[in-house]
Order: structure tokens, then C-alpha cells, then sequence
């Protein structure tokens, strides 16, 4: 018991720090996808945030209810953006791509909120 | 702790004329902006229109109708009104457009939308309080309450003896027993349950903690004189469905956390709470023939439910079932073995709980007022012996609280809390051949009265009477004062009175691990204190990320009070009432930033300054830190799905308790020393791992129980605690949560 336990936090610590090494290596296969979506209050937010941060590939993420937009940075090949708006829809919001200028008109607007 | 948040319903409707769709391109545009009042369509006069990221706009006039002109740039309109939901219009060329805004809708919720920061000081609550919530109560490995505030600089936790493994909270350097131990908002664990009470409230089932300091509200009793910690459970309409977690540390304990709630209909929903911990090895790493912690089982099972009408109404109750266990003592003991000087020394503590608990609530419509009832019902049975001292006792405690808010006036500025509470404890303690009785009951009045004539200034002023059928009448006054100087700068100053009645066997308990006999008179001792405060919190903007600093004096000046005297006499610990001075100073200084993206440190520093007068001497009491520092650092990866904690504690050192004649003198004072604690955890969708150590540097207290060579003699003492007795623990466990479907 002892030593199952101290080797499981050993190596808990060991790949925590071989997942942070690793997500420095290069970033030049990240795609970034903008959507203007339908959420209406914080705890879609937090709903939103929760499930994509563990779908595949995703490497960054903001979803902001106010501006009601969502963006993600996630690795081409490992997920693509007609599957992430799926994944927005089934949730029941709107998932409309948008480009990344749209995108920072809609978050000014939405700390005026 | 009305954390009041912005729950703001969007639902815009837009009414766009399109009587001319030719020839009115630069054209200006026309409208009105609408709002609902009272359920009546009105214009808005002042509202703001203007063109998306373009400083190009106008003012609505007194029927709420504007002009603009279009704009090169974009063709998105945004109308704004304070109190209004801000909308935005795509203009597509129409020479009409209306706008209609919804209000903001406020909800007086006691929510905690704080993701990131794990704990936090309400700005708005008039008394000082520190709101810890899962977020932090994950940080640690967090059995129980006791060890949730490992990552608190405010509470204090240390073990009252080297043997029961009894855990002690102190606030403002005094004991725990000063400040008022809460569940659900009231008074919880006291008598019998004051020494393991801290043990009985599993970290995974709660859903934050208020640690309030200085005087407190007198809505919840007499008995709060340096603070109030209050635990809250998950509740079962929560979204929170299912939570299993479990624990195991390398020495072989194992601790098993479960909850689960179902929704019967839109009003009922119940939940129902297991815990389950074992502790059989017997470990010890010091030479000294005594195990370095208790051997431990605990079972405890809890049942809520829950109705809401929808109208106001709303009814909240639960049971408690708790049992446990404890042996400690030197390796050799086992519980069958004959209680004789010839065997060896052993502890046994049986603890067996019963508990109940109702509230409800009903708010008036449109009536500015609502009606709370509390009501608690425990039975609380003991049984122990340390060594040859057999102790034993039961007790029944029931208490009721009613209370009236009322708003005085439209705008909130005035409202009075007003009430009458009940509060009896029956309980029968039989120490080797004597047996002490308490009877207490204590029927009170009280009324709180609320000043908040704008944001920045709010003034508490409470006061009650309580009629105790020993001590006769006595009135507690209390008093907070909150100045938000700025949106970034509050000060609070407050100042109040708090009486207790001390169980001196149940609370002393401990002691009996102890040669030296206990002296005590009957409880006959009513517990006086004057406490006052005052804080400044200021929030200073640097870069992105505002630096957090707070600065805060608490003194606490005793009238009465009982006093441990462990110095006047070589054969005996008396239990006294004070005869002379008794204070207690408290400064603490607490910074908080986040000094790299996801990196965020806290760092605290306070100084204890506690005075007693023993054997006719002002001294600093004993086995009580000078100072203590902690830095806490927490890092989260990007999506947070690694999360890293590290806490570091410098304790100060502190005046050993001298015995006159005693060999023991030749240490008067007992060292500083640094403790470290670490964890990771690492997040699934909907699990995570986590793995830790506590106490890093692996530092124990040197000699943690006296004359331990021979613990039937003269010498032997377990209680002269000042440091950790347990070493490096490794320990990993596992949580599991599924949430209900969100509509």
C-alpha cells in the first residue's frame, strides 16, 4: 500500500510535467475557429467551457457568454471546426461560424454589457 | 454574503419598419427605444445609440426617440440604458428602427461565480468574511473540515494532544472554542462533540465555508466572540448529481466519500450523503513506544431534502448518524487487554451521533418581508478512558431560532431582522467515580437592524437578550460598520460582545492524557469578552491583474473567562476562572496576485499576541504560536486540467507552560518551524486523480509525550503539543461527479 501509493504520486507528478513540456513544442499545426453562439447566462458558460476543454485536440478556449462567442484553438487533424459546432448544437446553442474580425467587434461590444 | 450577480435574461425583440426599402441609403435613421415598466411599454429617455466599435452615437430624447446617422464602418447598432440589458441591431438599410430592452434582473442568491480564486473576501458583506468554496476545498486532500484549513491564513489547526489525535482551531490565536462552529447557519458541535466536532464535517461533502472574523451577527446566538465558521453542504437540488470520491494515504488509511441527489419533482429533491473512514495500522516512526496517530473508524451517513413551492415557501431538513472510534496509545495496547498499570497505556474514544435538523422559510409577496424558522435536535453519546481515567457522558441539545426580516422602505435602506431563539442542553458526564450534570436553558430575544442608504456605506447594529436559567439575564450588543471608500478600497470596523458557557470536562477532555489529576469546580463559569476589529481591503491594478492586500487588527479582551492552568501546581492541572487580565491581539497582513498568467499566490503573515493572567502573572499563553506565515501558490495549465498546489507554513515558536519544581523547566520556549504541503491534480470530463504529500520536510515535534518509558508515573504527559507528531504523508485519491442535465 505504502509504496503503490507514494509511486502513483510520483508519476502523477511525472507526466504532469511531461504534458506541460510537451505543450510547448511548436504550434504551427493549430487551427483557431470563431462562433457566435446562443447562450444567456454565466452558467452556459461554465456549462460550455466544461465540455470543451476534454474534447479531442483542443488546446485553448474561450467562451464568453456576454459577447456570446466562443473561440478554439485546436490541432488540425485531431478534431475539425464541423465537429466542434456539432458538438455546440447538441448542447442546444447556436453555433455559427464567424471570422475572427466579427469576432473582436462581438467581444468589445460584449464588455459593454 | 449576498453575493448578488447579474443574471441578465436576453430576449430582445426588434421591430423594424420597412416601409421604404429604395432610395433612403444615407438618409439618417429614426427610432425609439422601448423598455418595460411595470409591465407597461414605455420609452426610454437617455438611452445610448451608437454604431458598433465606433465612437459615433447618440442619446434618445424624452419619449425615448433618436436619430442617426449611418455609418461607413459598420452596420451594427448598439442601444444601452442603465438598468437595461444592452442590445445590438444589425441595421440593414431600414430608415425605422425600434428597439425594445429588458431589464436587468438582480437574484438575491447567495452564489459564487468565482472560478478561478478559491477563496475570497465578500466586498459587500459588512462583516469581515473569508468565503471558501470547492474550488479551494479541492486544493488539499481535505478529509474533513479540520484539514480544509490547512490553506487558510486566518484558522489555525494543530492537534491538542500527542494521542486522540483531537485537531484544534484557532482563530485570531485563541482557541476554536471561541468562534461558533456552524453547519447550515447554526450553532453545531458543541459540548461533547467540541473536541473531534472539526473531524465529523467530510471535506467532499461541502459545498463552501464562511470564516467570518470578530464579532459576529447576533442573529445566530450569544456564544460567537472571536468569529464564526460556517459549513455548508451540497445541497440536493444542486447540480450536482452524483460524487463519489475516494482517499488512501501510505500509511493505510482510507477514506470513502459518496453523495448523491434525486430530483422527484420540480419542488422535491433529497440527497443522501456516506462517509466511511478506517484507519487500522499502527504506525510509529519516533522511538518513544507510542503511536504517532490514532487508529480510526468513522461511519457517517446523512439524508436531505428539500422543498420549494415556487411561491415563497421552502422547507429544508435533514438527519445525521455518526459513529467513530479511536485507539491510541503505546504500540503494544490492544482494547481487550485488562486496564491495569502493568499493561500497556491505552486510549479509547467511542463517539455515537444523532442529528436533526429543519428550516424553513416563507417570503411575503410584494410584502418586503419574510419569516425563517431554524430548529436542531442532537443526542450525543461518549464513551473513554485514557490510561486508568475512565470518562463518560451523554448529552441532549435541542435549539430553535425564528426570524422576521423586514424591509423598512422601497429602496432596501432599512431592514430589521428581529427573532426569538431557544437553546437547551442536558448533559450528564461521569469522570472515574464523580459526575457532573448541565442544565441549561436559555430563551432569547434579539433584533439586528440594517443601514444601507447607497452602495458604499452599510452599518450593522445588533443587539439581544438571553435569559439563562443559571447565569440570569445578559445583553449582548454588536456592531459593524463597511465603507467601500472606492470601487478597489473597503474598510470594515466592527465591535461586539460574546458570551459562552464552558463545558470545562468536555472541552478539556484531552488533558486526561496527563498524569497530573484535572482540579476543576462544577461549570459555573459564564465567559465574558469585548471584541474589535478593523480591516482595510485594497485592490491596486497592476498589468491585468489586480494585486489584492489586506490588512486587519482584531483584539479580544476577556472578562471572564476559564483558564487552563498547567503552572501553580506540580500535581494537578487546574480548571479556574480568570483572575485577572486575559487578551488577545491579532494583526494579519494578506497579499494576493496572479504573478504569471494561471499562477496565482497568496501570501499571509500574522502575529499572535496572546496574554493570560496564570498564578497571578500576565504571561503570553502557553503552547500558542507567536506568529505564523503561509504562502500558498496554485498553477493551472490552460484548460485547466493539470492543477498544481503548493503551501508552505512558518510557524513561530512559543512559551512552554513551567511547572514550579518540575525537571521539565529546562526548556522554557518551544522552536519555530516550517511545514510544506504539495499536490496535483489532473482533471477528466468527469473525474480526476489526484496525488499529494503533506508535511514534505518530514518535521516532527521532538518528544511528543513526556516520561513515555513510563506512562503510569508522575512524569507522563501527551499534552505538551506544539508541532506536527505524524511525518511525510503520501496520499492519491480519486473524485468522480456527474451533474444532473442542465435544461
Amino acid at each position: 500500500m505504502k509504496k503503490l501509493i507514494q509511486f502513483f504520486v510520483f508519476s502523477l507528478v511525472l507526466v504532469a510535467f511531461a504534458t506541460e513540456l510537451k505543450a510547448q513544442s511548436p504550434k504551427s499545426d493549430l487551427v483557431t475557429v470563431y462562433f457566435k453562439s446562443s447562450m444567456d447566462c454565466v452558467d452556459c458558460e461554465v456549462t460550455m467551457t466544461n465540455y470543451f476543454k476534454f474534447e479531442k485536440g483542443v488546446k485553448d478556449l474561450k467562451v464568453d457568454w456576454k459577447s456570446n462567442t466562443i473561440k478554439v484553438v485546436y490541432k488540425s487533424g485531431k478534431n475539425t471546426s464541423e465537429n466542434l459546432a456539432k458538438g455546440i448544437k447538441k448542447k442546444g446553442y447556436d453555433a455559427n461560424v464567424i471570422t475572427e474580425e466579427q469576432y473582436n467587434i462581438l467581444m468589445v461590444e460584449g464588455t459593454k454589457k | 454574503m449576498n453575493f448578488h450577480i447579474l443574471f441578465i435574461m436576453k430576449r430582445v425583440i426588434v421591430l423594424i419598419a420597412l416601409c421604404c426599402s429604395f432610395s433612403c441609403f444615407s438618409n439618417p435613421i429614426k427610432g425609439k427605444v422601448f423598455g418595460y415598466e411595470n409591465s407597461q411599454k414605455v420609452g426610454l429617455p437617455g438611452a445610448n445609440i451608437y454604431w458598433a466599435g465606433t465612437s459615433t452615437g447618440t442619446m434618445a430624447d424624452a419619449d425615448g426617440m433618436f436619430t442617426i446617422q449611418p455609418d461607413q464602418k459598420t452596420n451594427l447598432l448598439i442601444f444601452s440604458f442603465v438598468g437595461y440589458n444592452t442590445d445590438t441591431i444589425q441595421w440593414n438599410g431600414e430608415e425605422t428602427v425600434d428597439a425594445v430592452l429588458d431589464q436587468n434582473k438582480e437574484l438575491n442568491e447567495v452564489t459564487v461565480v468565482q472560478r478561478n480564486k478559491g477563496t475570497y473576501i465578500s466586498k459587500i458583506n459588512p462583516i469581515y468574511t473569508e468565503l471558501i468554496n470547492g474550488a479551494e476545498l479541492c486544493k488539499a486532500a481535505c478529509c474533513n473540515l479540520s484539514e480544509s484549513f490547512v490553506t487558510n491564513p486566518s484558522v489555525d489547526v494543530s492537534y491538542s494532544d500527542a494521542i486522540t489525535g483531537a485537531k484544534q482551531i484557532k482563530l485570531l490565536g485563541l482557541d476554536g472554542t471561541y468562534s461558533q462552529l456552524q453547519t447550515e447557519n447554526f450553532p453545531n458541535l458543541r459540548g461533547l462533540a467540541t473536541n473531534y466536532g472539526l473531524t465529523y464535517i467530510p471535506g467532499p461533502w461541502l459545498e463552501s465555508i464562511q470564516v467570518s472574523k470578530g464579532a459576529a451577527s447576533v442573529v445566530n446566538g450569544y456564544e460567537s466572540i472571536t468569529g464564526q465558521i460556517n459549513a455548508n453542504f451540497k445541497k440536493p437540488d444542486g447540480i450536482e448529481a452524483l460524487h463519489f470520491n475516494l482517499f488512501a494515504s501510505d500509511e493505510g488509511k482510507t477514506e470513502v466519500n459518496s453523495n448523491f441527489s434525486v430530483k422527484l419533482s420540480e419542488k422535491t429533491s433529497t440527497a443522501f450523503f456516506i462517509h466511511g473512514e478506517n484507519f487500522q495500522n499502527r504506525v510509529y516512526h519516533n522511538i518513544d513506544g507510542f503511536l504517532d496517530e490514532p487508529m480510526i473508524k468513522q461511519i457517517h451517513l446523512f439524508n436531505q431534502w428539500k422543498y420549494t413551492s415556487g411561491t415563497g415557501f421552502m422547507i429544508h431538513s435533514g438527519i445525521h448518524y455518526l459513529n467513530e472510534d479511536r485507539v491510541g496509545g503505546q504500540t503494544g495496547f490492544r482494547k481487550n487487554m485488562q486496564r491495569n498499570d502493568s499493561n500497556p497505556y491505552g486510549v479509547n474514544v467511542n463517539n455515537e451521533r444523532f442529528e436533526g435538523y429543519m428550516k424553513a422559510g416563507y417570503d411575503f409577496k410584494n410584502q418586503r418581508q419574510g419569516l425563517a424558522l431554524i430548529t436542531n435536535f442532537t443526542y450525543h453519546e461518549m464513551g473513554s478512558y485514557y490510561g486508568l481515567n475512565t470518562y463518560s457522558g451523554n448529552e441532549y441539545t435541542m435549539y430553535g431560532n425564528l426570524i422576521h426580516t423586514l424591509y423598512l422602505d422601497k429602496l432596501d435602506v432599512h431592514a430589521l431582522s428581529s427573532g426569538i431563539s431557544i437553546m437547551v442542553d442536558q448533559a450528564d458526564e461521569i469522570l472515574n467515580q464523580s459526575s457532573i450534570n448541565t442544565n441549561e436553558s436559555v430563551p432569547g430575544v434579539f433584533s439586528e437592524y440594517t443601514f444601507k442608504p447607497s452602495l458604499k456605506l452599510t452599518l450593522l447594529a445588533g443587539l439581544r437578550a438571553d435569559f439563562h436559567n443559571t447565569f440570569g439575564t445578559f445583553v449582548t450588543p454588536r456592531f459593524h460598520l463597511r465603507y467601500g471608500a472606492t470601487e478597489d478600497l473597503s474598510l470594515r470596523i466592527s465591535a461586539g460582545k460574546g458570551y459562552r458557557t464552558p463545558r470545562v470536562l468536555a472541552e478539556n477532555s484531552f488533558l486526561l492524557a496527563n498524569a497530573r489529576s484535572l482540579n476543576f469546580a462544577e461549570n459555573n463559569i459564564l465567559e465574558e469578552a469585548w471584541n474589535y476589529g478593523a480591516s482595510i481591503n485594497q485592490e491596486i491594478h497592476l498589468g491585468e491583474q489586480p494585486l489584492s492586500i489586506s490588512a486587519e487588527y482584531y483584539r479580544t479582551e476577556f472578562i471572564n473567562q476559564l483558564i487552563v492552568d498547567r503552572e501553580s501546581s506540580a500535581s494537578q492541572i487546574l480548571l479556574t476562572a480568570l483572575d485577572g487580565k486575559s487578551f488577545a491581539n491579532s494583526y494579519q497582513l494578506e497579499l494576493r496576485y496572479e504573478v504569471l498568467p494561471r499562477l496565482d499566490i497568496k501570501a499571509a503573515y500574522r502575529v499572535n499576541d496572546v496574554r493570560q493572567t496564570i498564578n497571578h502573572q500576565l504571561v503570553r499563553k502557553p503552547l500558542t504560536s507567536k506568529y505564523k506565515g503561509l504562502i500558498t501558490m496554485n498553477y493551472a495549465d490552460r484548460l485547466k486540467k493539470w492543477m498544481f498546489d503548493y503551501t508552505v507554513l512558518f510557524n513561530g515558536g512559543g512559551r512552554f507552560p513551567i511547572v514550579a519544581g518540575s525537571q521539565l523547566n529546562s526548556q522554557t520556549e518551544f522552536p519555530s518551524f516550517t511545514l510544506m504541503n504539495a499536490q496535483v491534480t489532473k482533471f477528466f470530463r468527469y473525474w480526476n486523480i489526484y496525488g499529494g504529500a503533506e508535511n514534505l520536510l518530514d518535521y516532527t515535534q521532538d518528544q511528543p509525550v513526556l516520561g513515555a518509558d513510563n506512562p503510569f508515573g508522575s512524569g507522563f504527559d501527551a499534552t505538551r503539543i506544539w508541532g506536527p507528531v505524524m511525518g511525510r504523508k503520501f496520499y492519491a485519491g480519486i473524485r468522480i461527479t456527474l451533474n444532473h442535465k442542465s435544461k
